[in-house]
């Protein structure tokens, strides 16, 4: 199929593509699918950027990817489980305690509890991206609140009308059945006995970035969209929303909200967007909240190092995916690698998020590098390295005409009785030449990502299913597969310890 | 279905700021028309900035020739009630409340929001003025007509039903106690030369006049054009016609009792001024105390189904 994609692109030709590009931009701003940004203090609500040329990945590649996938979140469920209640992998030796201790992201208010299925992480979105040797890695997992969902979706839609004659004739695996299982998902963890239960997505208001996403997460599930100020905490410990009859009970939150803000009473006294005594009706196992709050603990840079002996340890499985090697400051020997090989690294700080504070070591000024390593020295056990990954490329209409530009992927992932991963993922691109960031809110773009099972539909006799092997070797430009950016390769591989999980 | 309290107000204001947008572009679109009839007398702007309730906003010392005033209706971003700003007003409060309503809903306000960004400021000169006042029009209705055909008739519909009538009774009440009220005043025989014309406009910028003639089948005349927009329950811009609509609607909300009593003291106060139809200064009078009225049912919505 890349053959016939790119086929396609040369035959349309660049003016006709830059015309449906226009085309689709006109439906994103019309159809008012947008996102925020914060810029001199104003929230600025700003359509969401697309680049109309699809990506590619091989349906094969994908179920290997997503099985991955699932078993990672598995065994994430697993540790943080463990860790708030039996803390086995404490005590077998594998984790050390003292990362539990000064976790940002531990909650001792969730210590003891057993949240249904023993699942905490039900929806999350872990960062993929190729490298310069064809393999997918995990960059990290976001186990907190993570956005872009409704991205995928509305992408497809767009994407569809872009290139109707490329869907008429491929399987192209559909996306829309995510918010289906989400609400299947989040029906099941009402409390015991509540039979069609009321699902309320929490979000923090307008202003936040995500906002978008929150709203059509509620309108695809026919759920209600709350905010903190629309809830209450009765004295039955149960969860209500005021409605124009008056109090009616809550019995699942979706929420949006970092969980350090969703109950004054039990964190942040100060927070206005949550609501008092939510902790408290969660406890009590009258209300199901997504995610669990305190499922932060294992979505840490530091922790993320020991995510392969997390699948190995619970699940007697080894890892599908790999890791990108990490190197902990917090062990003297890895912290004086990292010091020696500053140049050579990206330099990550344990507990933000969004690319802040991110050093990457070849980019960065003399200056830049003392003062990470200032900070390094000052509080090792916040920092992790990461050997410069080569991203790989797909083509992107840029002003130029079409030319590679640098992604990652975020599939997102729900877990519950049962394990659930979208087909493909939120594809984001990063659209200045060269450029490495991808965030929407930097300049990024995203891609319609087709996860592609490459069986030719009876109906296309211009492509006999013999020669169906052979146009799949001759092209992989447009398919982000292995053999792109030989280069890149070499150069990760030089820069750094080799890419393989557990390297060090 | 649940209704969220707060999701109620922002749907009820959305229905009041786009009907608010529709009717100003209404009153000026018959107001620049009529002019036309007109030309060589010193048509006067201002009872426009009256009817837009914004008098205080546009000090009598400023302007009040047609390119201020048109201005100030259509592009002002200062002016609360401009165009401009009460289709935002629209689109920010159904950006809020997406999940209750069809999709096409809030893609009709977002379309017609995206224009009126780019097009208010240049279509207050009058060549262009006609086009862009027709365009907020139909895309006003074409939202009623995405609703009437495609939503559940529940608490979200009627809600919205509340807020587009009760806005449509108020402007109705408005255009009748500014314009009406100052044509029954004129001393006898300085209203014979347009006094026709006048009317017709009048009925023209609540989309009247068709259907005036055809309920009353005789010559246009001040006091019958009074009461038809008043009392011809039949028709849906009557003051009359508005009451009718939101009774119907209340009585399919919950809890209602409140305002069935608050729609019907409207609606007493609305008989006690049918003897002002002949009468310029009683007319005007009369329609502040409609217009109360009308600002005691919202309060009582509000209490009702908001703040509770």
């Amino acid at each position: 199929m890349a053959r016939e994609v790119i086929e396609l692109l040369h035959r349309l030709g660049i003016d006709e593509l830059r015309e449906r590009q226009r085309i689709s931009d006109l439906e994103i701003l019309t159809m008012g699918i947008s996102f925020t940004v914060y810029s001199d203090g104003q929230n600025i609500d700003r359509s969401w950027p697309f680049d109309i040329i699809p990506r590619l990945i091989s349906g094969a590649e994908w179920s290997n990817v997503e099985r991955g996938l699932a078993q990672r979140l598995r065994a994430l469920n697993h540790f943080i489980d463990d860790v708030y209640n039996d803390r086995r992998i404490i005590a077998d030796g594998i984790f050390p305690a003292e990362l539990l201790e000064d976790s940002t992201n531990y909650r001792p208010e969730c210590e003891g509890i057993h949240p249904k299925f023993g699942v905490w992480a039900h929806i999350s979105g872990s960062d993929l991206v190729r490298a310069g040797d064809g393999q997918f890695y995990v960059l990290e997992d976001n186990l907190r609140v993570p956005s872009g969902v409704s991205y995928v979706l509305e992408n497809r839609g767009v994407a569809k009308r872009a290139f109707p004659e490329l869907f008429e004739r491929h399987h192209i695996r559909p996306v829309d059945a995510y918010t289906d299982e989400l609400n299947k998902l989040l029906t099941s963890l009402a409390p015991d006995g509540r039979h069609d239960p009321m699902i309320a997505v929490l979000t923090p208001g307008i202003f936040n970035s995500a906002y978008f996403e929150h709203s059509f997460l509620a309108q695809r599930m026919g759920a209600e969209l709350v905010e903190g100020q629309d809830l209450v905490v009765g004295a039955d410990d149960c969860v209500y929303m005021k409605t124009i009859q008056g109090l009616e009970r809550v019995d699942v939150i979706y929420r949006r909200i970092d969980d350090l803000f969703i109950d004054p009473e039990a964190f942040n006294p100060d927070s206005m967007l949550g609501v008092a005594g939510l902790m408290r009706a969660w406890k009590a196992g009258n209300v199901g909240i997504a995610n669990a709050p305190g499922a932060g603990v294992a979505d840490d840079k530091c922790v993320y190092a020991w995510v392969p002996d997390m699948i190995r340890y619970y699940l007697g499985e080894e890892p599908l995916i790999p890791n990108v090697p990490t190197y902990r400051c917090m062990y003297d020997d890895e912290c004086a690698h990292v010091l020696a090989n500053l140049g050579d690294l990206v330099l990550k700080p344990a507990n933000e998020s969004g690319g802040y504070g991110i050093v990457i070591g070849n980019r960065a000024t003399d200056e830049e590098l003392a003062a990470a390593a200032a900070a390094i020295r000052e509080d090792p056990r916040n920092w992790v390295a990461q050997p410069i990954l080569d991203l790989s490329t797909a083509p992107t209409l840029v002003d130029g005409g079409i030319e590679p530009r640098h992604l990652d992927l975020r599939p997102f992932i729900l877990t519950g009785s049962s394990s659930y991963v979208t087909a493909g993922g939120l594809t984001r691109v990063a659209l200045t030449k060269g450029s490495l960031v991808v965030n929407s809110s930097q300049g990024g773009g995203s891609k319609d990502t087709w996860i592609v099972d490459d069986v030719p539909t009876a109906d296309s006799p211009d492509r006999p299913p013999g020669r169906q092997q052979q146009q799949s070797d001759g092209v992989a430009t447009l398919q982000d597969g292995a053999t792109q950016s030989q280069d890149g390769a070499t150069q990760s591989q030089t820069g750094a310890a080799p890419l393989q999980d557990g390297a060090v | 279905m649940a209704l969220l309290s707060r999701v109620a107000d922002r749907v009820y204001w959305a229905a009041r700021y786009i009907e608010r947008a529709e009717d100003s572009a209404r009153i000026l679109r018959a107001y620049g028309d009529v002019l036309a009839d007109m030309s060589g007398t010193s048509m006067r702007w201002r009872p426009l900035v009256t009817i837009s309730g914004s008098d205080v906003t546009l000090p009598a010392v400023a302007g009040s020739d047609e390119a201020q005033v048109a201005q100030f209706l259509i592009a002002d971003r200062d002016h609360p009630n401009s165009i401009a700003v009460t289709v935002e007003a629209c689109r920010e409060n159904l950006r809020t409340c997406r999940e209750v309503l069809p999709r096409e809903a809030w893609q009709t306000v977002n379309d017609l929001s995206i224009y009126v960004r780019g097009a208010a400021v240049t279509s207050v000169e009058r060549r262009r003025r006609d086009r862009f006042l027709g365009r907020v029009i139909d895309e006003s209705r074409r939202l009623d007509g995405v609703l009437q055909s495609s939503m559940t008739r529940d608490e979200v519909f009627e809600t919205w039903r509340l807020g587009r009538y009760l806005e449509r009774a108020d402007m109705t009440t408005r255009v009748l106690g500014v314009r009406a009220a100052t044509l029954l005043s004129l001393p006898p025989g300085a209203t014979d030369e347009f006094g026709e014309v006048q009317w017709m406009s009048v009925l023209r910028s609540l989309s009247a006049l068709q259907m005036y003639q055809r309920a009353t089948k005789g010559p246009i005349t001040g006091p019958a054009v009074v009461r038809f927009l008043l009392f011809d329950h039949r028709f849906p811009r009557s003051v009359a016609g508005c009451l009718a609509e939101m009774r119907n609607s209340a009585l399919r909300m919950p809890n209602h009792a409140t305002v069935l009593g608050a729609i019907e003291s409207a609606d007493r106060e609305l008989r006690r001024s049918r003897p002002a139809a002949d009468d310029g200064v009683a007319l005007d009078s009369a329609m502040e105390a409609v217009q109360l009225a009308l600002s005691r049912l919202d309060d009582t919505l509000h209490q009702q189904y908001v703040v509770h």
